[in-house]
């Protein structure tokens, strides 16, 4: 089964956006909750195999691994009816289970400790497909687990499996209320240093932006984790769909981000879906075509990433790449009538110094989950103004640096021993050099970022340089 | 018949249409049997000759000698009564073609048809004029007679037989009248006014008839002009309504056998033609199975064709009725025994005025087409098929291929005369049954095959595609230097009857496209695996090295191949796809389904630019400028990280440390990277209206030319910098050749090489081109590079 790709899920945060995102997918592709087929689902064009492997009774179980360093949560995942679904040789909890106390540098032991556990089952699992394309992790970067022991996992799955896709569904911390992790920007700095430099894509969920999603549009007073989670699993299935329904392109997943990510560090995607819908909630039908998908894609308020940046900076923001999924029943001349009609009003703001321009992906529906619109869209999005949430992240860092408030816990473990914190300078630095870097992405000299020649060595004669007499040229 | 017979038979057959009477004189009939012909009798041919030449003759030549042997009295010896009562006696015989005493009657020494009728001179002249009178009427007899007899031979056909038949009818009537009139002078009743008298009625009808006749027989008229003679016939007589009555009833009797015919064909798709007068003709050399491999599809258009003479009454539906018996056939052929309903009022042979025949027509034609159009479309699933088709060569399941490249990868690298292509079919299939396309029965008609040459060659070899050739010499190169990626192609079986739609030309265009589309698909892999190598190095501080402007090159070519992919699949074939489907719903006839579905393809192959080799040849460069930069990147990349990784364990990663280590490389990398970033910035200028440049945009309308114009300028420069840096000695004349070729007519100001102080500069005449001008500054630079010899730091 070629270009298969594995699931982690590190924390309860991965868990439970993972259960989800399995739910979803067994939905989508008429799959029980005992991973045998539905008996309706029989037409097939689908590609199963991608994230699931049939057992030699015909069951389907997913590529998945889940990992916690605490039990409450597979736990409930094993109680849950979803419970014969996963591979049990597939979950680990660690012995004590006392998790990680919502310190990244426990997590990152911890999973030191336990690396030879779950490289064996990452193995296992890599053996066990024709040809891996790649890994997906499923985490949140606030916590301990999720963020400690994932960026531990980026770390070794980079070294060991150096020629496959790592892809990142990292949920970021909700900013807007006061977490009851403290060290959050900690681990969160910490872990962003990995996703920067370990993961070849990070799509971005912001929880932030996630809570404000559901409570201005889906208009949910208090929205719930299971809420929020459910619209990360809409996103996440969502963005597999070229995958999972083949179409004219993108249908592996080295075209799919290749295409997304214009330099190997500007690899932060952000997403809009539309139209939401939380289950059981009944919606207002709107008349849904491409031209209104893709317009309200565009639009900041569907945009699951939370913009911090003032309204000068907003209107420097642009955008490098937009790939556009759309799904359900499209009349596929109406494409490219609606781009031309996009171009045509400017809405999009795209960089300056290479070509962009609006990619769209036609995917079929699942046949099996019915939705009461005709056309869904996601929109998966490389844009400048993600460096505001890093810039956030690192000034939370600085005023809790500052003070040298809780850094305590952090000296506990080998890393940080002996008072050496040079982990975190140099996670900052690589942070700011990733806002400078999407910073300078904006100007439309981009090209020449970082191309100041301190030795000058390459403004000598007869090399890149070498300028042509303005006199003889013209 | 033997074996030789036949085949001559079916040579003539394939001559032109002049020599199809000769074709249809040698259809098997009996022969008329030897003593048919040796007795006069039987065809009215036992008149003896005369020497005379002119009918006026008869009176002058008359002569007693002629008489003389008999023992017969000159009539001239008895009075007038008795003369008159012998000569009505002679005429009734005369009326019926008998000779009398005194009334001759002679053929013409040399003329088959002239018949001159003798009197005996001596006969009272007033009875000489009125005996005179009555000739004509013997006359037309003896012609009528004459021809009903021959014609009845069996090798005049059909037609010639219902209407000889139809005449013998009249001819009756005609002798029943003489009987009669017979009967009269035996009571004594009769004088030869009255005879006269009785005789005019039917002298106009047998006259106009005979001058039928005569023109009939002269030109030997079989089959469907026989009916033409006949209807122009009673048109022309359209004031004598008595004689235009008699014509058209003559023609129906004579199209009854005609019409019997086409009913046949037109209800059961038989040709049920014993002498060939039908004017659809079989080629029986054209089987069914010769669509799946004849590039023509000659056995859908001319299996069954159009002759010559079609009967002037059916020239305006001699088309339909072609496609219906046609559509019959088909459905025969596929093992259905389709019939059209038959009802009281569906008799073609009711030869109305009021063109009932034509309704039949019209009624058996929509029955059949929509007979075929529903056993193709429902029982064979033309639209499955089609979809299948559209899975596989138009990539709408692409996944497939993805595994297909992944595995087969070695195979396909190989020269063209190396690769197994039993080997890429198991592979092929091996892909096929381990993706989506597993589920679709359809996908083991999928075979693989390796061309001979590349697309650019093959479509100059495709002439009706209505493209200019271009012409190239380096066919010799080609061939060595090809492999399995360039000529790499999907085929298709499609069997009977699926193949009058999906013919082996649809086919081949539907290579075409796929070829292309693999083309392009194999360039974004390989960009794929430069972009991945770039990600590799994602750990390294790359600011401002020659890698970080390598990766922003690295995409820009990605952004070119995905737009250029986009275009294809979602601008071209999907939207062309989704009409021809909505229109293929409401085909009326399976000669629809066929125009649409050509009509699809064409389209495709417009608006792919398969048509337009100029720029296709730009494409194809560009496309060979990525994979070089891909191939060369790996190749960089990975040979200049190699220092970097050892550095990177003693933690010192100042940026300009890293440059100098790799400055081996760095400074042509670099020359290639600077470029392409011209290349984006000349891509951007190419944006007249100043907005985003959205490169999708150049596709439509007349951007896209330009914009192709203007990158492959670029890129070309690039290309040769990539060959200098892999050791390939590029001079400078070459290289302003290569400029100069790309460069269009449409530019004015030819390009000069400047020798200044100890630099190349490049110049134009044309000043007004900013595009132009950045890429020859672009170039000069890069000239440098390649001849200036760099001063290199240690």
């Amino acid at each position: 089964m070629p270009r298969e790709i594995i699931t982690l899920q590190v924390g309860q945060c991965g868990n439970q956006i993972g259960m989800e995102f399995w739910k979803q997918l067994c939905a989508e592709h008429g799959i029980n909750k005992d991973g045998i087929l539905e008996d309706f689902a029989t037409q097939g064009g689908d590609r199963k195999d991608v994230f699931f492997y049939q057992a030699d009774d015909q069951h389907y179980i997913p590529r998945a691994l889940l990992i916690d360093l605490e039990p409450r949560v597979i736990n409930g995942i094993q109680n849950s009816e979803y419970r014969n679904l996963y591979n049990h040789e597939n979950i680990f909890v660690s012995d004590h289970g006392g998790g990680a106390g919502n310190n990244w540098a426990s997590g990152y032991h911890q999973g030191k400790g336990v690396e030879e556990d779950i490289m064996d089952m990452i193995d296992r699992e890599a053996d066990g497909s024709d040809s891996l394309e790649g890994f997906v992790l499923c985490h949140s970067i606030a916590g301990g687990t999720g963020s400690g022991m994932g960026s531990y996992l980026l770390e070794t799955l980079n070294d060991r499996y150096s020629k496959k896709l790592v892809q990142t569904y990292s949920v970021f911390p909700n900013q807007m209320e006061t977490s009851d992790v403290v060290v959050q920007p900690y681990n969160s700095l910490l872990t962003l240093k990995r996703l920067t430099l370990n993961a070849d894509c990070v799509v971005v969920l912001d929880n932030t932006a996630l809570n404000r999603i559901a409570v201005e549009r889906l208009h949910l007073s208090n929205p719930t984790f299971a809420q929020t989670n459910s619209l990360v699993s809409t996103v996440m299935s969502a963005s597999t769909t070229t995958l999972r329904y083949p179409g004219y392109m993108n249908n592996d997943l080295v075209g799919l981000l290749a295409s997304l990510i214009p330099t190997p560090r500007c690899h932060f995607l952000m997403t809009g879906y539309t139209p939401l819908t939380v289950e059981r909630q009944a919606n207002v039908i709107r008349k849904t075509t491409v031209l209104d998908v893709m317009r309200r894609l565009l639009q900041t308020k569907n945009i699951m990433v939370s913009s911090y940046a003032r309204t000068k900076e907003a209107s420097q923001a642009k955008y490098i790449s937009i790939l556009n999924i759309i799904q359900g029943e499209v009349d596929p001349t109406q494409v490219h009538e609606s781009l031309q009609r996009i171009r045509e009003r400017k809405l999009v703001n795209f960089i300056e110094w290479g070509p962009a321009s609006i990619q769209v992906a036609l995917s079929r529906k699942s046949p099996y989950v019915q939705t009461a619109h005709r056309v869904s869209g996601l929109m998966l999005a490389s844009h400048t103004s993600i460096r505001h949430l890093f810039s956030k992240c690192l000034s939370q860092y600085e005023k809790l640096r500052k003070k040298q408030a809780f850094l305590d816990n952090y000296r506990k473990f080998p890393m940080f021993a002996d008072n050496d914190l040079s982990e975190f300078d140099e996670s900052r630095d690589i942070i700011e050099s990733l806002v400078d870097e999407y910073k300078a992405c904006e100007s439309p000299d981009y090209i020449k970022w970082g191309m100041e020649d301190p030795n000058n060595i390459l403004t000598e004669e007869g090399n890149a340089k070498g300028t042509v007499d303005p006199k003889l040229a013209i | 018949m033997d074996v030789r017979a036949r085949k001559r038979e079916e040579k003539e057959k394939f001559g032109n249409l002049s020599r199809e009477m000769e074709a249809t004189t040698s259809t098997s009939c009996p022969s008329t049997p030897r003593w048919n012909i040796d007795r006069p009798f039987l065809t009215g041919r036992f008149h003896k000759e005369t020497k005379g030449t002119s009918r006026l003759a008869d009176t002058k030549g008359f002569s007693m000698d002629l008489f003389s042997n008999g023992l017969e009295t000159p009539i001239g010896y008895y009075n007038a009564s008795v003369q008159e009562l012998i000569v009505i006696d002679d005429l009734l015989s005369a009326l019926v073609g008998i000779e009398g005493r005194y009334i001759l009657i002679r053929r013409v020494c040399g003329k088959e048809d002239q018949i001159s009728f003798q009197v005996d001179a001596s006969m009272d002249l007033a009875i000489q004029e009125l005996a005179k009178r009555m000739f004509p009427l013997c006359e037309s007899y003896l012609l009528i007679d004459q021809f009903v007899e021959s014609r009845s031979q069996f090798k005049n056909g059909l037609v010639n037989h219902a209407f000889a038949a139809a005449l013998k009818a009249l001819l009756l009537d005609y002798q029943a009248m003489v009987a009669q009139l017979e009967h009269q002078f035996r009571l004594g009743r009769l004088s030869i006014q009255g005879l006269w008298f009785y005789c005019q009625p039917v002298m106009g009808s047998m006259q106009a008839l005979s001058i039928v006749l005569q023109k009939a027989s002269a030109n030997n008229f079989i089959g469907s002009s026989v009916l033409n003679l006949l209807q122009s016939q009673a048109k022309a007589m359209a004031g004598d309504n008595a004689v235009r009555s008699l014509l058209e009833k003559m023609t129906q009797c004579a199209s009854n056998a005609y019409l019997s015919i086409l009913e046949r064909w037109v209800y059961e798709g038989v040709i049920d033609d014993p002498y060939g007068e039908f004017f659809i003709a079989e080629n029986k050399s054209l089987q069914k199975e010769s669509l799946t491999q004849d590039y023509d599809a000659k056995y859908w258009r001319q299996r069954y064709s159009l002759k010559e003479g079609v009967p002037s009454f059916l020239a305006n539906i001699a088309g339909t009725i072609l496609t219906t018996g046609k559509y019959l056939n088909v459905m025969r052929e596929c093992g259905h025994n389709v019939q059209v309903p038959a009802s009281e009022n569906s008799k073609l042979t009711i030869f109305g005025s009021n063109h009932h025949y034509l309704e039949c027509i019209k009624a058996a034609y929509d029955f059949a087409s929509s007979e075929l159009l529903n056993l193709i479309i429902e029982k064979y699933d033309l639209m499955g098929k089609l979809r299948s088709i559209k899975h596989y060569l138009l990539l709408d399941q692409g996944d497939f291929l993805v595994h297909f490249m992944d595995i087969a990868w070695d195979e396909l690298t190989k020269k063209l005369d190396e690769i197994s292509v039993e080997k890429l079919q198991s592979l092929l299939d091996l892909a096929l049954r381990t993706t989506a396309a597993a589920v679709d029965p359809c996908h083991e008609d999928l075979t693989c095959c390796v061309e001979r040459s590349s697309l650019l060659k093959r479509l100059s070899t495709l002439k009706d595609l209505e493209m200019r050739s271009v012409s190239d010499s380096n066919d010799l190169d080609e061939l060595l230097n090809i492999t399995g990626l360039e000529t790499f192609s999907l085929s298709y079986k499609v069997e009977w009857p699926l193949s009058i739609v999906i013919s082996r030309k649809a086919i081949a265009k539907y290579q075409l496209i796929f070829r292309f589309l693999f083309r392009c698909k194999h360039v974004d892999r390989q960009l794929c695996g430069a972009w991945q190598v770039h990600q590799g190095v994602r750990a390294l501080n790359m600011r401002g090295t020659a890698i970080s402007r390598s990766s922003l090159l690295c995409r820009s070519m990605l952004k070119f191949i995905n737009s250029l992919l986009h275009y294809l699949t979602f601008e071209v074939l999907e939207p062309n796809w989704h009409v021809m489907h909505n229109r293929l719903q409401t085909a009326k006839s399976i000669d629809e389904v066929i125009q649409y579905h050509d009509l699809f393809l064409e389209k495709c192959l417009r608006e792919c630019l398969l048509l337009l080799p100029e720029l296709l040849k730009k494409v194809e460069r560009l496309q060979s400028l990525c994979l070089q930069y891909a191939a060369a990147t790996q190749w960089l990349i990975s040979s200049s990280i190699d220092i970097p990784k050892l550095e990177e364990n003693s933690k010192s990663r100042s940026s300009s440390h890293m440059l100098k280590m790799t400055t081996e490389n760095a400074s042509v990398t670099d020359a290639t990277l600077v470029l392409g970033t011209g290349w984006i910035r000349t891509w951007k200028c190419d944006d007249g209206d100043g907005g985003n440049s959205s490169s999708m945009v150049f596709f439509c309308g007349n951007g896209r030319w330009r914009y192709f114009q203007m990158t492959s300028l670029i890129m070309v420069l690039i290309l040769e910098i990539t060959l200098s840096m892999q050791g390939v000695n590029v001079d400078s004349f070459s290289l302003m050749e290569g400029l100069n070729q790309i460069v269009e007519p449409g530019v004015d100001g030819e390009l000069d090489l400047v020798r200044g102080d100890n630099r190349h500069v490049l110049q134009t005449k044309r000043s007004n081109d900013p595009c132009l001008h950045l890429s020859l500054a672009m170039f000069s630079k890069v000239f440098l590079v390649t001849t200036g010899q760099p001063k290199r730091p240690n």
